[in-house]
């Protein structure tokens, strides 16, 4: 009896790696996380100011904090009225930028991952390490408001 | 031959591990940095039971550890956002009562003093210099306060006939 043998295509176990590898799956999400960000910013009109995100801390202190007004300043980017959305909130683009870059980064990862299978690890590491660094510079303004808070908070 | 790997906490570890991420750049943004805790234990709680799934079943565990780092640092970054602004809001607390117990202070010193007032008035027009001193205190007022109150009366008592 002759027993054929198929051979998976090549569509097959792309397929396969997407729905088992746990770094692809990662990916794919946080794609998909940051077109909803890009989405949201762009279906909220910065002229209705109707966003659904309050700012807690705002709420609690009665003071403006130093991300508000950040929604409003992506969505004024969307709509490409970028000085506008730098008098909204100055860290507003940096932060912006931020997402578009993850957002291209997580393609290029992805596909590097898939071509490369011998340098998977290094991949891992170079991603972990340089979106670790991007997400520094680009939040630097907010976590420097957190350490500050809690020395000046501190009795 | 394929190696076969047990994937047993494989799917809470992904889970998990993307819950810290977002949990993390949440807390960090102050707007919505309180609210971060939620998602920070949930993330906390899917790497726990995951680890300890995978450890039952000897399978790898490295998503579930950097899943349950992330998630820590996350929510201890989320705890201090409701920490600072706890204290921001004790502050603003304060500060109303303070101002409020000034006001009251100096309210009190100026009746104090209006009690017993010595007023000078100096007016000074071409070279001519006229200076008006009035010395009263809270006795003298209430005798030209009876005093008035008397007159009062008396005018009141007569009726003005309209013709």
């Amino acid at each position: 009896m002759i027993q054929y043998k198929w051979k998976s295509s090549p569509f097959k176990s792309l397929q396969e790696s997407i729905s088992t590898d746990p770094y692809l799956i990662i990916n794919i999400f946080f794609a998909g996380v940051i077109l909803l960000i890009l989405a949201y910013s762009g279906f909220f009109s910065p002229e209705k100011n109707d966003y659904p995100i309050i700012c807690m801390h705002e709420k609690l202190t009665g003071e403006p904090c130093v991300s508000c007004g950040l929604s409003h300043s992506f969505s004024l980017i969307v709509r490409g009225r970028i000085d506008e959305a730098y008098q909204w909130n100055i860290y507003g683009m940096r932060v912006f930028l931020f997402f578009v870059l993850q957002l291209i980064l997580r393609a290029m990862f992805s596909i590097f991952y898939l071509r490369y299978t011998d340098t998977r690890q290094q991949l891992i590491i170079t991603d972990c390490i340089g979106s670790g660094l991007v997400f520094l510079i680009a939040f630097w303004p907010f976590i420097a408001n957190i350490i500050s808070g809690i020395f000046t908070a501190s009795p | 031959m394929e190696e076969v790997t047990n994937k047993t906490g494989q799917n809470l570890g992904i889970a998990a591990l993307i819950t810290a991420i977002i949990t993390f750049v949440l807390a960090v943004i102050p707007c919505v940095g309180l609210i971060a805790i939620i998602p920070g234990i949930i993330a906390i709680v899917l790497a726990s039971v995951g680890l300890s799934q995978a450890a039952r079943n000897d399978a790898p565990r490295g998503v579930l550890i950097a899943g349950l780092i992330i998630a820590i640092i996350a929510s201890l970054i989320s705890i201090s956002q409701v920490f600072v602004a706890g204290k921001i809001a004790q502050k603003a607390d304060k500060w109303p009562n303070e101002i409020q117990n000034i006001i009251n202070d100096v309210q009190d010193n100026v009746i104090r003093e209006l009690e017993d007032a010595n007023i000078s008035i100096k007016v000074e027009s071409d070279g001519e210099t006229v200076e008006i001193n009035t010395s009263t205190n809270k006795k003298d007022r209430e005798n030209k306060l009876e005093d008035l109150e008397e007159d009062n009366t008396k005018k009141d008592d007569t009726i003005q006939m309209e013709k």
